[in-house]
């Protein structure tokens, strides 16, 4: 219903409104919609030339230099802002950490009591492999970490989703990094750099999916893949039905070296402990959950491990 | 716009790419990530019309890359397209209305985050849309909490323009 005090009023467009003015506005207004299409035609045109290039040659090339440059000259205000965010991440998590302090003290107890004894069995029998690899002459490839060079660095740049598992570091070629140098923190394997800028690196984590580290179980000497597993784990694959892990033990590189599955990482970096395993009757292996020891969704620093001695190739 | 605004609008969408993948990028809230970078993008564009804010949107993305050592031009496609396209709304419908920026902050998240999905499978990348999809309720709240200030901020540092040629809305006359 209209109400009895209206009064009669035409609706109009507002377009209409400015029909009085000049035909030099209306122009204008022809002129700054053709300069805004026009515009955004080349900065879309531009961003496909680029992405283009870009995608068909990612490490190597005129753009990826340029783009090596740019990332030297963000990297200090990328490290100041990441100085500025630590103590508000170092004081969260404090707080954080607090609430099951109590009881992960009285795990880390029970740990440390049987990593001490197992410690000392290590050492004998570290010092007996040592005597025997003398004796024997015993030829191999640079081993972890002693014939390693740590280029310890920060981490400047996160993964800002799912899209991508990987972080940049603020160390790149002038370090001696170069592609498929591996990355590891002061808990465990990280991953391993897939682009190079002279001062900063591209690390690509191994929860990627990408991503193929050969393992082993160091206890039962098991051998698998490490794979991207649901969630932060990751999966041991290709372990045989008939071989058996068993709930905490720890997994480390392989060190060999492969046609398929080119192992990239010397032998011995630590990567996870075994969090469950299992298997089906259709199943060809079996699944074997390894939880990581770094922690891969909160780097701080890490180190890249440049060889110091030359790593062997395969015929 | 102004000399200064451009120097001002630029400042900000740099401090933000760099905030955004060095410090925000690590923030992980229920599987979402905040951005403030997208933010401000859309408080630009709203205030200063869509050329501003595809170029921003540009500009912003390939710092993004760059400082990622990313695939180059990635973000500068799904941000230029949101620049501009926030950057109509505010020259149209949304300019002068309260609710424009939480509007367009909430659903530019959505396109922007369905937008990188669509580059990354078209380039034959991983594309989890299922891990995209469970982080995007999480980051537009996260998103809109950041919207207010990001918007205060922005709205004091860069002055509304005077507009009132531009009308296009239905006018009452009589």
């Amino acid at each position: 219903m209209a109400p009895p005090n209206r009064t009669a009023r035409v609706a109009v467009l507002g377009s209409s409104v400015q029909r009085s003015r000049s035909k030099k506005h209306a122009a204008g207004r022809a002129r700054s919609a053709v300069l805004r299409r026009l515009v955004l035609a080349l900065l879309v045109l531009g961003a496909l030339a680029l992405l283009t290039i870009s995608f068909r040659s990612p490490t190597s090339g005129v753009l990826h230099d340029v783009q090596g440059a740019g990332a030297s000259a963000l990297r200090p205000f990328q490290i100041a802002a990441e100085r500025v965010a630590r103590p508000f991440r170092d004081a969260y998590g404090y707080f954080d950490g607090l609430a099951g302090a109590k009881s992960e003290n009285a795990r880390l107890r029970r740990e440390l009591r049987a990593l001490r004894a197992q410690s000392t069995a290590n050492l004998a029998g570290a010092q007996r492999a040592a005597e025997l690899e003398r004796l024997l002459h015993y030829e191999q490839g640079p081993t972890y970490p002693s014939d390693y060079r740590p280029v310890n660095t920060s981490v400047i740049s996160f993964p800002s989703g799912p899209f991508a598992q990987q972080v940049a570091i603020a160390a790149g070629s002038s370090s001696g990094i170069g592609i498929n140098t591996p990355v590891v923190s002061a808990d465990g394997l990280v991953g391993r750099v897939t682009n190079v800028g002279p001062s900063t690196s591209v690390v690509t984590l191994i929860t990627d999916p990408d991503s193929a580290v050969a393992a082993r179980d160091l206890t039962t000497g098991v051998s698998g893949l490490i794979r991207h597993g649901q969630g932060n784990t990751l999966i041991l694959d290709r372990v045989s039905k008939e071989q058996r892990v068993r709930k905490d033990d720890i997994i480390v590189t392989q060190g060999t070296r492969d046609r398929r599955y080119p192992d990239l990482y010397p032998y011995g970096i630590p990567i996870g402990h075994v969090l469950s395993f299992g298997t089906s009757d259709i199943a060809s292996y079996l699944t074997v959950q390894v939880a990581p020891f770094a922690s891969l969704g909160s780097l701080d620093s890490v180190a890249a491990l440049v060889a110091t001695k030359p790593t062997p190739k395969l015929p | 716009m102004s000399f200064v605004d451009g120097v001002k609008a630029a400042a900000l969408l740099f401090l933000a790419a760099i905030m955004q993948v060095s410090i925000f990028a690590q923030v992980h809230v229920l599987g979402g990530v905040p951005d403030v970078l997208l933010v401000l993008l859309v408080a630009v564009a709203l205030l200063r019309g869509a050329i501003v804010g595809a170029a921003g949107g540009f500009f912003a993305g390939l710092l993004v890359d760059t400082a990622s050592l990313g695939r180059l031009g990635l973000t500068s496609l799904v941000l230029t397209i949101a620049g501009y396209w926030i950057g109509r709304y505010g020259e149209t419908t949304g300019r002068d209305r309260a609710h424009a920026p939480f509007l367009s902050v909430a659903v530019v998240t959505i396109l922007y985050s369905f937008g990188l999905l669509l580059v990354h499978f078209v380039l034959g990348e991983r594309a989890p849309a299922g891990a995209m999809l469970r982080g995007l309720l999480p980051a537009i709240a996260l998103n809109l909490i950041l919207t207010a200030p990001v918007y205060a901020l922005v709205r004091r540092l860069l002055r509304p323009l005077d507009r009132s040629g531009l009308t296009t809305e239905v006018q009452l006359l009589g």
